[in-house]
């Protein structure tokens, strides 16, 4: 057989190897077996040498020929054995997209809590400060200092929480001690105006404990967010601007307030706070009591009094203050139905939020 | 307070419907809670006529009695009253029907023989005191017709709440005032001057009283002959409408004119007052002695407070001045000879008389709120002529009057451009001055300043703010323009510690715990329960007046108040429990006024993070989740020198307890929760929990962490086991791996603790990835190969190990 007929035949040989390798592995032992160092091409082309000087340039170009043909084969057939096998993994590493994904334990806020930093940050928005004082307070701060009367129902045993005096000294206004917790942030307040000089702009949120048993709607000890801003030229206006602002981000857009005059031993003029109902959009309702509104804060410009007990000049200052429970916001937002579901600390109902 | 809207339009023009009028007088300051029909406390109570009476077959006491009640079948009634015959008209009180004291009629048998209703006397009814038959009906009364109808009882009552400062609206007079005021109308009062007649009250007593102070004015008048009966059907409407019963012509009369005028009144019988030598009756008025006695008309014997205001008699106390009258001298059918008490006594006192005896009443209600003491004598002339007038009294001539206190006209000042710069409006003199007016004080002045008389019965108004908040609420609060505070430029931010509070909370749900939020009080036992002691010096912080025992001093520790909480979720099949809570615990100490308060962060995990899932095991929660939170934590605020150490915590579950050291200072605790601690909180083991305390956590805190270059050349990293005795812990191996490690060591991870095959008993095996890194060059194997023989032989020396093989 000539060279030439030699080398044709490796390559159908060649080729047809290649096409039946149906791995990767067998497709590499093909190319060792025909191109490899000792494989059977190099074997033939070893074997031009002994050719004659006219023969040698056509064999050299069939052998040539032979070797891209070869390399060009066992090149497409590797691409189709390797995407072949891609795809095979891939078919194999399939899964269910619906099966559930791995748990991470992310915990959540208390309701109250996000009330309160949602309201907190309102009022970060509108320039205020964040002031907080102790939960043991004096009478003085509690009640005193906000011109509330020595007789105040609000100051008897049946109302306010009273902690042992235990440094001896006598009571000096009633019953048997000074020191009761706190039943409004409102104390924060006056320490606030007793050390800084006006304008004050502050958030005073925080617990607070009132003498009512639990059930559905009271709760002991409950969490307030009261404000107070003292500047020159505070009228009743701004109030009413601040608290329109404040009620429509908390409750949203298309809520009304109106304000109610009222009486607060520590504001006056003084008015209580409506928001139109969320149910009915003011119309009337159960959950309304058939009113459209919904009271949710107390509020006033500050009284006299109550400045000339921190030393500020009440002719040049004036000053407005709020205070609003955040527990009340949460049942009339969220609807929640019992109060004291969220001092339980049930796993089932802090999830939700 | 209830008032009758048809009392009401007697005495003012009201020129709105009743859903308007509630709107305005919200609008103004006199919220009004509700608005009843006043008949519905005889709702299903008919006029109903006795056609048939017959002896009950088991009872002799009893009649069989069958009623047309003008609609269906007659109803056969059941009833006990001896008073009536056939033919009679009564008030019959149909099934379904609930009366004032609470009953609801349902069909019955009564010995055997069935009722459908009741036929009823006016007590049942709430219409007198006259329980000794039924109520006979003039032959007139229309069968069928709902009884309130026919009595004339369809009237409208608002209930209004009336703020404290306004005592002059404690009265029928004083909202038809206010009304009045709000609808630009003239509202009229009611004064009365009775016919006197016979001697002068003067001959029959005297009034004295000891302090000036405690009762500014004590008014008196005389009614002799008085027929003691119920009252006329108007009388009794008015004195119902307005919330309480009907007793007596003279109780209600004299319970009429508080309503109508706001001025508590008292009927003493005059023939039961203790006459003098002189034959006269000496009225005094004056605190008591101390253990000093008196028994009040409710038949209490009560011991009196030596600031107690008396009335007495020169027998002794006769009555609790404002609060409740005394039994010796009260009213009854048969009294004939009427002393009528007026008077005006210290608010506080009655205040705290009343606070302390627990008794509430109109009178002492409207006593410590203040009354106008101008206005005594006409509350005393209107219920003398009255008396006259309904119980055939005789006025004796002339009123007693002590008045040690007169009352002063008071004067103050109007700035209109001050009442325009608190409100934010624009109101001229003029305007400001027509509302004072309409409110009843006489304004002079226009321009800037106006001079305003204020009258007697608005004893609230002191100040010129009382007068800006009067023109702001009938101005109307709905007409201020909403405006934003215009002041210089001002920050809205938070503080260091109030930023730090946001991120430790953030930091924890990150961590996957839950916020909760538990009780600031505390049981007495849970230190007991906690095996804790109180600290040397530190007593309880006590209530007062707590609520409840289990609630009655505050807390030391939020883990009371969380292991509450798991077992409040352990308890209805909720296992896996994770909650932090950032509060306050208060430390008192014997001799200081205040509790210490300490804001804390705890935190427990009980359970697993997870059910089990498809592709992930419950892991059980120990120590090390707690500690991984706490790493978490200390991580995220950047703070230096964290250590846990092993330490005994009587709450806490030996051997697995551990105090957590923050900047070189423990800042709380960390382990988990003593088994029997768990038993007394009733919770289920194991629960893990940690405290911390807020202040040096933050002060540790790092506001801003420092910046390392992210290393360029390659760590070449080697694993090494080293077996240690048991009681060398991996903190101790790990900071002499450091300390030899010299500059070349980069970072050591511990990756396995192993105890068994190939340890010798007593020992463990803890395997360390050490990685050696130069910040320069790439590591040649030989720097490494002697960087760490040496480390390995240092290391072993320093812990007493050998290199497991």
């Amino acid at each position: 057989m000539s060279i030439t007929d030699q080398l044709v035949s490796l390559r159908d040989e060649g080729l047809a190897a290649i096409v039946a390798a149906d791995d990767l592995a067998t497709l590499d032992a093909v190319r060792i077996e025909y191109l490899g160092k000792k494989g059977s091409l190099t074997g033939i082309l070893r074997g031009l040498g002994a050719l004659s000087a006219e023969e040698r340039p056509a064999a050299g170009k069939v052998s040539n020929e032979v070797r891209v043909a070869l390399e060009e084969a066992l090149e497409t057939h590797r691409a189709e054995l390797a995407s072949a096998a891609l795809a095979a993994r891939i078919g194999a590493e399939a899964v269910d997209v619906t099966l559930p994904g791995r748990a991470r334990p992310v915990g959540s806020r208390h309701l109250i809590e996000q009330i309160r930093a949602e309201i907190v940050e309102i009022f970060l928005g509108l320039g205020y400060r964040i002031a907080e004082g102790p939960e043991v307070e004096l009478d003085y701060y509690n009640f005193t200092a906000l011109n509330t009367p020595p007789d105040h129902p609000a100051r008897s045993l049946a109302d306010t929480f009273y902690v042992r005096d235990l440094s001896g000294e006598e009571a000096a206004v009633t019953g048997e001690s000074d020191v009761l917790l706190r039943t409004h942030t409102s104390p924060v307040q006056v320490r606030v105006m007793e050390k800084e000089a006006p304008p004050i702009y502050i958030l005073a949120p925080g617990r607070v404990y009132r003498r009512d048993i639990a059930d559905p709607s009271h709760l002991p000890q409950f969490t307030q967010v009261e404000g107070l801003v003292v500047d020159e030229g505070i009228t009743f206006g701004d109030l009413k601007g601040t608290l329109d602002h404040v009620c429509k981000a908390i409750f949203g857009p298309d809520r009304r307030i109106r304000f109610r005059p009222h009486f607060f031993p520590f504001t006056e003029p003084s008015a209580e706070v409506d928001v139109s109902c969320g149910i009915c959009a003011g119309s009337g309702c159960r959950f309304c009591k058939g009113t459209g509104w919904l009271e949710i804060l107390g509020s006033g410009m500050v009284d006299p009094n109550v400045f000339g007990y921190v030393g500020i000049d009440s002719e040049r200052y004036s000053g407005f203050a709020f205070g609003m429970g955040v527990e009340r916001i949460a049942a009339l937002k969220y609807n929640i139905p019992d109060l004291r579901m969220l001092l339980e600390g049930d796993m089932r109902f802090l999830r939700q939020f | 307070m209830l008032v009758s809207l048809k009392w009401l339009k007697d005495l003012v023009e009201i020129p709105v419907p009743v859903v308007e009028l509630v709107d305005r007088l919200d609008l103004t300051g006199t919220a009004v809670e509700s608005v009843k029909s006043a008949g519905d406390a005889l709702d299903n109570v008919v006029v109903g006529q006795i056609i048939a009476k017959e002896q009950h077959p088991e009872a002799d006491k009893l009649w069989v009695t069958k009623v047309d009640v003008g609609a269906g079948e007659p109803l056969q009634i059941v009833c006990g009253a001896q008073n009536f015959n056939e033919g009679d008209k009564v008030p019959v009180a149909l099934v379904g029907a609930t009366l004032p004291n609470g009953m609801t009629i349902k069909k019955a048998k009564l010995r055997g023989v069935e009722s459908r209703g009741m036929n009823c006397s006016a007590r049942e009814l709430g219409l007198g005191e006259d329980h000794e038959g039924l109520m006979i009906l003039p032959a007139d009364a229309p069968v069928g017709t709902p009884f309130a109808e026919y009595l004339g009882l369809s009237d409208t009552v608002l209930e209004l709440e009336i703020t404290p400062n306004r005592p002059d609206c404690l009265s029928v007079v004083g909202v038809a005032r206010e009304i009045g005021a709000v609808f630009d109308r003239a509202a009229s009062t009611r004064a009365s001057t009775p016919a006197e007649t016979g001697a002068p009250v003067a001959d029959f007593a005297t009034v004295t009283i000891d302090e000036a102070d405690t009762c500014p004015r004590y008014t008196a008048r005389l009614i002799r002959n008085v027929k003691i009966g119920p009252s006329p059907a108007w009388l009794a409407e008015r004195v119902i409408a307005s919330g309480t019963r009907s007793i007596s012509n003279i109780v209600d009369i004299t319970n009429y004119v508080m309503f109508e005028l706001g001025q508590p009144l008292h009927a003493f019988d005059a023939d039961l007052l203790a006459k003098n030598e002189g034959g006269q009756v000496s009225i005094g008025v004056r605190t008591a002695r101390a253990g000093e006695k008196l028994t009040t008309l409710d038949g209490a014997e009560r011991t009196l407070a030596a600031d107690a205001l008396l009335i007495t008699d020169s027998s002794g106390p006769i009555a609790l001045a404002g609060v409740m009258g005394g039994q010796s001298t009260e009213v009854h059918g048969g009294s004939l000879n009427i002393l009528l008490e007026s008077a005006c006594f210290n608010q506080g006192s009655i205040s705290r008389t009343s606070r302390r005896l627990g008794l509430f009443s109109e009178a002492s209600s409207r006593f410590e709120k203040g009354v106008d003491r101008t206005a005594c004598v006409a509350a005393l002339d209107r219920a003398a002529a009255l008396m006259a007038e309904l119980c055939g009294g005789e006025v004796a001539p002339g009123v007693i009057d002590a008045y040690p206190l007169p009352a002063e006209v008071r004067e103050l000042t109007l700035r209109i451009p001050r009442l325009n710069a608190i409100i934010g409006a624009d109101i001229s003199a003029a305007e400001a001055g027509a509302i004072l007016t309409r409110l009843g004080c006489a304004v002079t002045g226009s321009g800037d300043v106006l001079a305003v008389t204020i009258p007697t019965f608005r004893a609230d108004l002191e100040r010129e703010i009382d007068l800006i908040e009067e023109v702001l609420r009938i101005y109307g609060m709905e007409r201020i323009v909403t405006t934003l505070p215009s002041g210089a430029g001002r920050l809205g931010e938070l503080t260091r510690e109030q930023r730090l509070r946001e991120r430790i909370g953030a930091t924890l749900r990150a961590s996957g715990l839950n916020e909760t939020m538990t009780y600031s009080f505390g049981d007495p036992g849970d230190t007991a329960r906690l095996r804790d002691v109180l600290e040397e010096g530190e007593v309880l912080c006590e209530l007062l007046n707590p609520m409840s025992a289990e609630q009655s001093v505050l807390r030391r520790t939020i883990l009371s108040g969380l292991l509450r909480s798991v077992s409040y979720n352990q308890r209805r099949g909720v296992p896996n429990v994770h909650l932090y809570e950032i509060g306050g615990t208060f430390r008192a100490v014997d001799g200081r006024k205040q509790p210490k308060e300490h804001a804390k962060v705890a935190g427990v995990l009980a359970g697993a993070w997870h059910e089990p899932t498809w592709n992930e095991p419950a892991v059980a929660l120990d120590l090390f989740d707690g500690k991984g939170v706490i790493e978490a934590l200390v991580r995220e605020l950047g703070a230096k020198r964290f250590k846990v150490r092993a330490a005994e915590l009587p709450f806490l579950q030996p051997g697995r307890a551990a105090e957590v050291l923050v900047g070189g200072e423990v800042v709380g605790w960390l382990g988990e929760v003593h088994p029997l601690v768990l038993d007394a909180f009733e919770a289920e083991a194991p629960v893990t929990a940690f405290e911390l305390a807020l202040a040096p956590l933050m002060r540790a805190a790092v506001d801003a962490k420092p910046f390392t270059d992210v290393p360029r050349f390659p760590a070449v990293e080697l694993d090494v086991a080293i077996v240690v005795p048991e009681d060398v812990t991996a903190e101790r191996v790990e900071q002499s791996i450091v300390s030899a490690g010299g500059k070349l060591l980069d970072s050591v991870r511990l990756f396995d603790v192993y105890r068994g095959a190939g340890v010798p008993g007593g020992k463990k095996s803890m395997a360390f990835e050490l990685a050696y890194r130069a910040a320069d060059r790439t590591l040649t194997a030989d720097e490494v190969e002697s960087a760490h023989e040496r480390l390995l032989r240092k290391v072993c020396a320093a812990v007493g190990g050998e290199l497991r093989g």
